[in-house]
């Protein structure tokens, strides 16, 4: 791990490096952050983890870095707001970017810069005026459009490509297509840059291999999961023969598979794929008026699956201390729906997370009182060794669910609400953040005798995962759509028999 | 953990077989006399040794209701192995056979391999099959075959590998294209160069749900 090369001088801190990127700059140059800003940051809202979007925020934020060079990390996430029209799916990719940054810590400069010089990549002011002088000299080329956009959109942060962005917030395809606009649009450095540190962070850090093979866009979900899932195992197998101090590594992509996370993904893919060619094939036979008319009525329930916003400033983290609320509201969203024991299931996996979280807090504030270090090491591990096996069973629960869901859909004809099962992802994944901010400030207080480089990659580890399990449950839901459709259109034909 | 193949296989049959006991017995070694209704497909994992190789099982139980069966048709493709099974004790069972067969036949790839399993053999006073009667049906529609009792988990463990073995047989006469996914088969990772071409060949499908 690259991190452990480094000083071990506070994560936060160093994290504006990323912003004031040049590499001139010494850790010193940016100004103290508080503690905590590592636990505020949490990457999960509306985490669309793909790369594009990623780098896309990292363009975004690389110029920012040139107006205000000192701006610490907890002070950039407050000024999320300033970038107004970009809206929601900005500022939630901007917070995720910065959690990753933040937490990463120091071992970001050096990442940086390594990214930088083994590349001979100008520092970022360098690049702006590059990209700039680029424009000039292209006059009216294609790639002039979406440069001067982006140049809008970074200047003063309210172009009308953004109020439209804010709007169209969760539509994966339309966040990411737009980061692609903006980085053809003469940015390949940047682009270059973002990928490069990406893979050099991915280096040092393990975990974000997975979002790294999120990079193969014509993959399926369950695709990515299983390769993911196959070079953990590949990895424990090496490491295994290789290292025998090794301890407890937690693995999400296996864990995910143990649960069956996997194959009920692949089972829901089938489900979902199958539907989606079926409603096509309909569509086709229709003609005229007809098919108008059923575009619309799809297109009504296509709405509902793009209109889901959550906002994880209102997790609370001293809610739901024993996962009793979670239930409720599972029951509530899932209230019709006849799928009580996969809902069952999923309770309980949320129930032993708390109850885990519960013990784990206890026990170590008795030991820092008697015992001292006693065994602090192990513990940090083990909180995270908790928190990856959480969040892998409760993501799996709720893939599990959602494929249930589907079967259900499919099986009755009783229509089903768009909106129930939005609302069902929000709980979701609101408590996947939930989760994560309890597993990380648990982390925090069991490795307060941590040196950072040892307890901040665990941190990132579960904010990473966290970030992954809350979009492979919007990537389910987003699989229930067409399932949907052909539910509505059997249930049509049925009415129109009568 | 690291296997060198994983087959798929799908169980099915008429309700109240006992494919799910069947599946609890071989993936948990124990026996639980009352069972929910499968809703759509549930599912185990085990790992066996064949040839010295470590082979994962990935198994889909299918839901045996009527009314699901648009649904779990749905999720034979790409299976490599299939254990149909049937009740000794209700003859109605074993007549279903033919349907059920035709149906894993067009919904399938051609090369899967299907055990013919007659289940609850623990029941001989309630017999309606004949193990005979079993043995001509599977002789006559190339399958394998086997009486079953997932309650004494008599020759549970052996109709899923045997299935496994059949498979593996077939893999190495070269019958299955090991690389084709929708044969049910898939390599470990140990196998990092074929598992790329696999992840690529079938990186072309239309991904699930990417349609809006």
């Amino acid at each position: 791990m690259s991190e452990n090369e480094a000083s071990a001088a506070e994560g936060p801190g160093e994290a504006a490096e990323i912003r004031d990127a040049s590499p001139t700059d010494t850790p010193d140059s940016s100004s103290p952050t508080a503690p905590d800003s590592l636990t505020d940051v949490a990457p999960t809202r509306k985490a669309r983890r793909r790369p594009e979007t990623i780098t896309a925020a990292e363009v975004e934020e690389t110029p920012k870095a040139e107006e205000q060079p000192a701006k610490t990390t907890s002070e950039s996430t407050v000024s999320q707001g300033g970038w107004g029209y970009w809206g929601s799916w900005g500022k939630s990719i901007l917070s995720t970017a910065t959690a990753t940054v933040a937490t990463v810590g120091q071992g970001l400069t050096q990442v940086i810069e390594k990214a930088e010089t083994s590349l001979g990549i100008p520092s970022p002011t360098e690049v702006s005026a590059q990209v700039e002088e680029e424009q000039k000299q292209q006059g009216s080329s294609p790639a002039d459009d979406a440069g001067s956009e982006k140049d809008k959109a970074v200047g003063d942060g309210s172009s009308a490509v953004g109020s439209a962005m804010g709007m169209l917030s969760s539509l994966t395809s339309v966040v990411q297509s737009t980061g692609k606009t903006v980085i053809t649009g003469g940015l390949d450095a940047l682009e270059f840059i973002g990928k490069k540190t990406m893979d050099v962070i991915a280096e040092g850090d393990p975990g974000f291999k997975k979002t790294k093979g999120l990079m193969n866009r014509n993959a399926t979900l369950s695709q990515v999961l299983r390769e993911a899932k196959e070079r953990e195992e590949l990895q424990t197998a090496q490491t295994e023969m290789s290292e025998s101090e090794k301890k407890v590594v937690a693995h999400y992509g296996m864990l995910f598979d143990e649960f069956q996370g996997l194959s009920h993904l692949e089972a829901l893919e089938i489900l979902s794929r199958e539907s989606e060619s079926k409603v096509k094939s309909v569509l086709t036979t229709l003609s005229g008026d007809k098919r108008v008319q059923l575009r619309e009525e799809l297109d009504h329930i296509k709405e509902s699956f793009s209109l889901v916003e959550f906002d994880d400033e209102e997790v609370d983290e001293k809610k739901d201390e024993d996962g009793s609320e979670f239930d409720r509201d599972i029951s509530e969203a899932l209230e019709g729906l006849s799928v009580s024991a996969t809902a069952n299931k999923l309770s309980k996996a949320c129930k032993n997370a708390c109850s885990q979280i519960t013990h784990m807090t206890q026990p170590e504030k008795e030991e820092e009182e008697s015992e001292g270090d006693g065994n602090k090491a192990a513990s940090v591990e083990e909180v995270h060794a908790a928190a990856i096996r959480s969040l892998a069973e409760l993501t799996a629960r709720s893939i599990e669910l959602f494929h249930k869901l589907a079967e259900t859909i499919l099986f009755s004809s009783s229509s089903t609400d768009a909106s129930l099962l939005s609302q069902l992802t929000v709980v979701l994944c609101k408590e996947i953040s939930l989760l994560s901010k309890k597993f990380t400030s648990c982390l925090t207080t069991a490795g307060s005798n941590e040196k950072g480089d040892v307890l901040n990659p665990l941190i990132t580890g579960v904010f990473l995962e966290a970030s992954n399990s809350a979009s492979y449950i919007q990537d389910a839901f987003q699989l229930l759509m067409p399932i949907l459709e052909i539910s509505h259109i059997q249930r049509r034909a049925e009415s129109s028999e009568q | 953990m690291a296997y060198a193949y994983l087959f798929k296989y799908i169980i099915i049959g008429d309700t109240g077989v006992g494919k799910s006991c069947l599946l609890l017995q071989f993936t948990d070694k124990r026996f639980q006399p009352v069972h929910d209704l499968t809703i759509g497909v549930e599912f185990g994992a085990r790992m066996i040794t064949i040839d010295g190789k470590q082979i994962k099982l990935q198994i889909w139980d299918t839901a045996g209701q009527e009314s699901f069966r648009s649904i779990t048709r749905s999720y034979y493709r790409g299976a490599a192995g299939a254990l149909l099974v049937y009740d000794i004790t209700r003859r109605d069972t074993f007549n279903h056979l033919t349907t059920w067969l035709e149906d894993a036949r067009q919904h399938s790839n051609s090369n899967m391999v299907i055990m013919l399993i007659g289940n609850k053999s623990d029941l001989e006073s309630r017999r309606e099959v004949k193990k005979e009667e079993g043995e001509a049906f599977a002789r006559e529609h190339g399958l394998i075959f086997m009486e079953t009792s997932a309650k004494t988990a008599s020759n549970v463990e052996e109709a899923f590998i045997n299935t496994a073995k059949e498979i593996y047989e077939k893999i190495q006469e070269g019958v299955f294209d090991i690389n084709n996914e929708a044969n049910g088969i898939k390599i470990g990772p140990q196998h990092p160069t074929t598992n790329s071409t696999l992840s690529g060949s079938q990186g072309g499908q239309q991904p699930g749900g990417g349609c809006c």
